[in-house]
């Protein structure tokens, strides 16, 4: 397999340009599954091969459990500078299942919380705080999600803007949105380098939302209204904890597409164009990422099934 | 008998809701005794101090000496109880985003210019 089986540790790298461009260029839904898919792959793909790597470096440990044979230096041979890969990629590996049962330990509880914070209030879709911390978000739910909100946020809303909130999460709710969200998290665990499609993925679950919401409420402008007075009003008022990362842009970018024409809903984007390009490129590398780890699972099972006693 | 294991299994923010709602319908404070009566007898005099110490840790209602026992009045209703216990789950949280989507992340310090220019710009080609 040689250096082939290092190939999808690094490949992710070819997807940083179509997560810079497709949350511009496409629209948001088609971006969020493109980016999700892409991400899955990738990060499935470098787990198996630090996997690999890890039971190449394992079998050098002396008192290991596994058996002599593979230990072999055909086995070995396999892998190029096993001694350092192999023994890197033990601490990685289980840096990556760490981190990822973290999160979704974390995920589940924190949804537990939230959901045992509602009990007393009415049943209905809505949860209205009373609150002066202006906030409002999705907050999924096995049976039925629920649309979180505290009445110093729907106080300094117009009717119009409301219905504007409301729908914006509810789209988030209909469209599983935080099941996109959990896997380029988790995508972005197992290999750094995914980071960027985890904070594209982000901003386009958002900017599908938006695009939802300005359909049910038929006014891009009040969406972006919305949006607009939400964020000025948390500024400041907000505790630390409340107010998400102070990366520059989300906001004013999702106003300013709302305030710009509707994107256009296309399937796939045409190969001669930037985006096209970006986006097939990911998609070739997500492929040669699957094939090249499918390889290397392929032919290590054959060293090792050759190298094991029976 | 089913519904008996079904109350004893009660989890705690729903008795909280229980005891609050109680509370609420005593005309001016009442003691904890009161409470146990107005619930039915559901729950042991201890338990319902106890829900009410902790109603009471939380804001959601305060007390003041009667005699030698207390007399508790509502702070706030079940909104006001549900916002105190969201804040505090959103505050253990640091890495929330991922489980719920905000409808807004915090603002840049050049966000606020950029957004008031955007929403004060007059014209109608975004309208639809």
């Amino acid at each position: 397999m040689g250096v082939f089986v290092f190939l999808p540790l690094v490949l992710p790298l070819t997807a940083w340009p179509v997560a810079r461009l497709a949350e511009q260029r496409l629209h948001p839904r088609t971006a969020t599954r493109l980016l999700t898919a892409v991400a899955a792959v990738m990060a499935a793909c470098s787990a198996v091969c630090l996997g690999l790597l890890m039971v190449v470096g394992t079998a050098q440990l002396p008192g290991n459990p596994l058996p002599d044979g593979w230990s072999d230096p055909e086995v070995r041979e396999a892998v190029p500078y096993d001694e350092v890969a192999g023994k890197a990629a033990i601490p990685a590996l289980c840096a990556v299942l760490v981190l990822c049962g973290r999160t979704l330990w974390r995920h589940g509880r924190t949804r537990r919380r939230a959901h045992r914070a509602l009990t007393g209030l009415r049943g209905t879709q809505v949860a209205v705080l009373r609150d002066d911390v202006p906030y409002a978000y999705a907050l999924p739910g096995r049976q039925r999600g629920r649309v979180v909100v505290t009445t110093a946020l729907l106080d300094s809303l117009e009717p119009a803007e409301r219905r504007a909130l409301f729908a914006h999460e509810r789209s988030h709710l209909t469209a599983r949105h935080h099941r996109f969200l959990l896997a380029v998290r988790l995508a972005a665990q197992a290999n750094p380098f995914l980071r960027p499609l985890r904070t594209a993925v982000t901003y386009t679950t958002e900017r599908w939302a938006d695009e939802d919401a300005a359909q049910a409420v038929g006014s891009r402008r009040t969406v972006a209204h919305a949006i607009g007075k939400a964020a000025l009003l948390s500024r400041g008022a907000a505790p630390a904890a409340l107010a998400g990362f102070a990366v520059a842009g989300p906001v004013p970018r999702r106003v300013a597409a709302l305030l710009g024409p509707a994107p256009v809903a296309r399937r796939w984007p045409s190969l001669f164009t930037t985006v096209g390009l970006a986006a097939w490129g990911a998609a070739a590398a997500t492929a040669v990422s699957a094939m090249s780890s499918a390889n290397a699972a392929v032919t290590m099972t054959l060293i090792l099934y050759a190298a094991t006693p029976l | 008998m089913a519904e008996q294991r079904g109350s004893r299994r009660r989890g705690q923010g729903e008795l909280e809701a229980l005891v609050l709602s109680a509370l609420q319908e005593a005309d001016g404070p009442a003691t904890a005794g009161w409470v146990q009566e107005r619930l039915g007898g559901g729950l042991a005099y201890t338990t319902v101090v106890t829900i009410l110490t902790r109603l009471l840790a939380k804001g959601a209602v305060t007390r003041e000496r009667a005699g030698r026992s207390f007399a508790w009045t509502p702070a706030s209703d079940h909104a006001g109880l549900a916002a105190r216990k969201m804040r505090r789950v959103l505050d253990a949280e640091n890495d929330r985003e991922a489980v719920l989507a905000s409808f807004v992340t915090g603002l840049g310090p050049d966000d606020e210019r950029l957004l008031r220019e955007l929403l004060g710009r007059p014209g109608s080609e975004g309208d639809d």
